[in-house]
């Protein structure tokens, strides 16, 4: 049976103003979370939140998820102390799957970064080539940088500023990779919307696999609810959409069934 | 020393039902819950035809609480008959079935539909108070003589139980509920979520995308409460106590208000294991209070004159 865990965070590693990353104790998430997946966290408001899972550290029993203040639940998660308790649900959610996957081209931009520093560190420990490209805004918020620098052979960023990497955003960068660079990548992209939308449209343009990670203001995250869903293309004829479920029947989904 | 509750004929093995909406038909949940334990499970709100839903935006947090415009979605009475029903009866739990209609044909069509399924089935619930959806529901539950009409013509249709799920947007919720007990309905079930709404200051928009919402969570407790109590004094059907209920105290709050159940609801999505451990909270509390029967704190709240 799952279980709501009371979790306690262990590290607070302050990445900007607004951004941090955060460490809880939690041997089964540690154990069970997969690239992809998320949590949903109590605040101190009503309802959790959920945040994508960064990493999971199987012996010392952690996990750790980026958070990034955009409202006060968020705020007083990123406030919070060492040692200071919270309720969770997870791993939740369909992760990546990385079956067949020969070769990853992973895109990250804002928290997007997070489960894509997830998915990259998996890649590394199965041996599956991968490239990164991260979009970021300037250099100054250019997060985990040198963590990805360490795990990634093949690192690219682009800033909006032009201050670190390719100005402009991730297509940018992309746009210049070649068929042969490109041939045999599965594509797995986790940011804002429009980014993701942009990648897949390119990526299903280049015939390449793609999946993306989306993002809608949830309540349960365990998909009882019915308050976060994502229209999905129908494969009822003629229907156009399906509403389904970020958090049950996602948030992973192949970019070709969503319509935006 | 028992925990069981009567709602009119029907027995449940305790007072806990999880509301329509914030448990699908329990296959969710199950993971978190043995659901056997609970008293039942009151099925996500179905329509004749298979629903979306509103489109964009469904939530948004409030204090203590949360608006939801979801707006129906479900996949239809016939797929529920087809591939629900049956896992809802197997989980040991007891089965409310939630209908809602457009209009007194949909309830009608749907009634004739689940009356088959009576050895399955230990209660309809007629949700005459969805605030999300433009026709029927809310419409029909604001009317005492409209909610009459259509549950005096559904009784005809059916012996199952049926209760009235009644909406708290209206100016007298006894009237409603007087209304359905004249209709022929077995109990009242109060309350829904209260019409609500929440603004985005920088677009001033509405955050939701149906721009209102039905609110619920601990912030609707003390009028679901009050509500509860003003049914129980103008009718002899049995209430069940709905809104906002989240912790063993609540429950007990509710059957002294007059509740002979409740339904839990929008704190399973916040604790999905609450439900459970609440029914295993009322084991202990009935033990150390010495009470024989949960069941005998119905209705004994002495108001102040």
């Amino acid at each position: 049976m799952k279980k709501e865990y009371t979790i306690s965070l262990v590290k607070k590693d302050i990445l900007g103003p607004a951004c941090a990353v955060l460490t809880f104790s939690c041997p089964e998430i540690a154990k069970n979370g997969r690239p992809g997946q998320f949590v949903n966290l109590s605040c101190d408001y009503f309802l959790k939140r959920p945040f994508g899972i960064m990493c999971v550290d199987k012996e010392k029993n952690t996990f750790s998820i980026g958070v990034r203040k955009v409202g006060k639940g968020t705020e007083k998660i990123i406030e919070a102390q060492e040692g200071q308790t919270f309720t969770c649900l997870g791993p939740l959610g369909n992760g990546f799957c990385f079956d067949g996957v020969k070769k990853l081209l992973l895109v990250g931009g804002g928290t997007g970064i997070f489960p894509i520093y997830f998915a990259a560190s998996y890649a590394k420990e199965n041996g599956i080539p991968c490239k990164v490209v991260n979009g970021y805004r300037s250099q100054s918020d250019a997060f985990l940088y040198d963590r990805f620098s360490c795990i990634c052979d093949d690192f690219s960023v682009t800033t909006d500023a032009g201050d670190l990497g390719i100005k402009g955003n991730v297509m940018a960068y992309l746009e210049t990779m070649s068929d042969e660079e490109l041939s045999e990548s599965t594509v797995m992209v986790v940011g804002p919307g429009i980014m993701m939308r942009k990648v897949s449209e390119w990526a299903i343009n280049k015939g390449l696999s793609c999946y993306v990670s989306l993002e809608q203001r949830m309540a349960c995250g365990i998909g009882a609810c019915l308050v976060c869903i994502c229209k999905i293309k129908a494969e009822q004829e003629g229907k156009e959409f399906v509403h389904k479920r970020c958090c049950k029947d996602g948030p992973v989904f192949k970019a070709e069934e969503v319509i935006w | 020393m028992s925990i069981k509750v009567n709602v009119g004929d029907v027995s449940f093995k305790n007072p806990i039902i999880l509301a329509s909406g914030t448990c699908g038909f329990g296959r969710e949940l199950a993971e978190y819950m043995d659901l056997s334990k609970l008293g039942a499970l009151s099925s996500k709100g179905l329509t004749l035809l298979p629903r979306d839903g509103n489109q964009g935006v469904r939530v948004a947090e409030t204090p203590s609480g949360m608006l939801n415009c979801v707006g129906l979605q479900n996949p239809g009475v016939d797929a529920f008959l087809a591939t629900e029903l049956d896992y809802m009866f197997q989980s040991g739990a007891g089965v409310v079935v939630n209908v809602a209609g457009h209009s007194n044909e949909d309830y009608i069509a749907m009634v004739e539909k689940l009356d088959p399924f009576k050895d399955k089935i230990d209660a309809l619930e007629l949700n005459f108070s969805c605030p999300n959806v433009k026709e029927g529901c809310m419409v029909i539950g604001s009317s005492p003589k409209a909610i009459e009409a259509l549950v005096s013509d559904l009784r005809k249709r059916t012996d199952l139980p049926m209760w009235v799920k009644l909406t708290p947007n209206v100016t007298s919720i006894s009237e409603t509920a007087k209304g359905a007990e004249a209709g022929g309905a077995d109990a009242i079930v109060a309350i829904n979520t209260m019409l609500g709404m929440a603004i985005d200051i920088k677009t001033r928009r509405p955050l939701l995308h149906n721009n209102t919402g039905g609110l619920s969570g601990p912030c609707v407790k003390p009028v679901a409460l009050r509500m509860v109590h003003d049914i129980y004094e103008a009718v002899k059907i049995p209430v069940v106590g709905c809104g906002g209920i989240s912790t063993m105290e609540d429950v007990l709050e509710f059957m002294i208000a007059g509740a002979s159940a409740v339904e839990l609801g929008t704190i399973t999505l916040v604790h999905p294991t609450r439900p459970v451990e609440i029914v295993e909270q009322l084991e202990i509390y009935c033990k150390e209070n010495n009470i024989e029967e949960l069941s005998s704190l119905t209705g004994t709240l002495q108001m102040w004159r």
